[in-house]
């Protein structure tokens, strides 16, 4: 059976694994957006805080999946929510570290100003510095998007959804005619989950960036 | 490792490809060199003493005894280092060749071919190969490991040879040095921070990629996960799992010392 038979037999299969692995990674890139830019606004003024958070995340993307998604089975039992906070540590390193950067590359004399112009504390933070930090936090979103989509893969050892299940199922019969189509369908479907979240990120920072520094 | 920044993704090189913001690398005090090493010991111990208390059916005293777990941390280690040196050996040379004025036509592309293949997952690749040339084993494991990991060191060599100033060329070409001086005594020894960090990231991509060589038959920690998984036994998936994650944060942060060692010292 061609790769194309294979796709057209399985296109409901396929179809619903991309929605699974989407929404999976989708979850998990809005959660560690959300952490992620907190940990960063909480701690880009303060050295010390600021690279410990930046030790710690690093050392989350260290940590091999395969072990991590295990060691979450305690607590967690196996499906989706291992797979979702592993994901989201995984995540958190680009968006925190993207975030710092972004807002410590503010110009001085813009804050200053702002601050003149009798702009507090929490003003200067969500209308001046966050703004023209933005382009550089999508960006570190989009980075952790696509790490995720990968790693994602890996979360069907523990039955999480999406394409790893064809992948490991492939695996699981290697010789047989069936694997190779498996295999493929499923990176073929990781690639196009990654080219949608990378589109997405693109439109998504050209919206929301500021229209003065566009 | 408190300030151990640039880790896993090398984020100094991938910065202008990945957008991924650099943060300057800050001299690391003595007590944070021991951190690691003491957290790492401080898990294993707690691992220990779990273990210990528990009791053991036969199933788990099979996965868990010294001899078994020695030789699959002894698998894991060979696949890392092997694996390693076949990219660096690989990817330098060609990063190199590469970024002569000849190959500029073509550079452009293969960078963008390199990005594109770090978003495909490692499994993927350990599991194309197996079930396309029914390849498995300890050496598919290899080249399965090799073919991905060769990115990150290319693109990071590249990037690294690339930034040089040309001014800095210039001068030592003023200077009478010949072409092929410029290259070993200048234009690689300012790249090699650069360099360095992509083969930190290959080797922690590779040290986490060899826990799934379990599921083509090549050894390594993933067979004692992946036996406390089929046979349901906790006990032996968090051991595998832990010792895996231990193997992983070590080589992480023996890479970060060697970073640090042999980094020129001008630099």
């Amino acid at each position: 059976m061609s790769l194309w038979e294979f796709i057209e037999g399985r296109y409901d299969d396929l179809l619903q694994a991309g929605f699974d692995h989407i929404w999976l990674v989708g979850l998990s890139v809005l959660l560690c957006t959300v952490i992620g830019v907190g940990l960063g606004v909480a701690t880009y003024q303060t050295n010390r805080p600021r690279e410990i958070v930046l030790a710690v995340t690093s050392t989350f993307l260290t940590v091999p999946s395969f072990a991590l998604f295990v060691l979450l089975i305690p607590p967690l039992g196996i499906g989706a929510p291992p797979v979702i906070l592993a994901l989201t540590m995984y995540g958190l390193l680009p968006v925190v570290r993207n975030t710092i950067t972004g807002l410590r590359e503010v110009d001085p004399s813009i804050v200053e100003s702002a601050k003149g112009m009798g702009l507090g504390r929490a003003q200067r933070l969500t209308k001046i510095e966050l703004p023209l930090a933005w382009p550089v936090i999508v960006t570190g979103v989009r980075v952790s998007a696509l790490i995720l989509v990968g790693i994602a893969t890996i979360g069907a050892i523990v039955d999480g959804p999406g394409y790893g299940e064809f992948i490991f199922n492939g695996l699981a019969r290697v010789g047989s005619p069936v694997a190779v189509n498996l295999v493929l369908a499923g990176m073929i479907g990781v690639i196009v989950v990654a080219i949608i979240f990378d589109v997405f990120f693109a439109v998504i920072a050209k919206l929301t960036t500021s229209r003065g520094i566009r | 490792m408190t300030t151990s920044t640039e880790q896993s993704l090398g984020a100094e090189a991938t910065a202008p490809e990945m957008g991924m913001a650099p943060i300057r690398r800050e001299h690391r005090t003595v007590a944070s060199y021991l951190l690691m090493p003491v957290f790492l010991a401080l898990v294993c111990l707690g691992l220990y003493l779990y273990v210990q208390s528990k009791e053991l059916d036969t199933i788990e005293q099979r996965a868990l005894n010294a001899s078994r777990l020695g030789t699959a941390g002894w698998e894991h280690v060979q696949l890392t280092i092997v694996s390693t040196i076949f990219v660096i050996l690989i990817a330098i040379p060609l990063g190199v060749f590469l970024t002569r004025p000849f190959t500029r036509r073509f550079r452009g592309v293969l960078l963008t071919v390199a990005n594109i293949g770090q978003a495909l997952p490692t499994i993927g690749v350990l599991a194309l190969f197996a079930v396309a040339f029914v390849f498995i084993g300890f050496k598919a494991a290899i080249v399965g490991l090799v073919a991905y990991t060769v990115l990150p060191v290319l693109r990071n060599t590249m990037v690294g040879l690339q930034q040089v100033d040309e001014n800095v060329l210039e001068a030592g070409r003023g200077m009478g040095i010949s072409k092929m001086g410029v290259l070993t005594r200048i234009e690689l020894p300012l790249a090699v921070p650069i360099i360095l960090a992509g083969v930190r990231t290959a080797l922690v991509i590779n040290v986490g990629t060899a826990a799934l060589a379990t599921y083509i038959n090549a050894g390594g920690l993933g067979d004692i996960i992946v036996a406390g998984l089929s046979t349901n036994r906790l006990t032996v998936q968090i051991t595998g799992a832990v010792l895996t994650a231990v193997l992983a944060l070590l080589v992480d942060y023996l890479a970060g010392i060697a970073e640090d060692v042999l980094r020129p010292k001008g630099l």
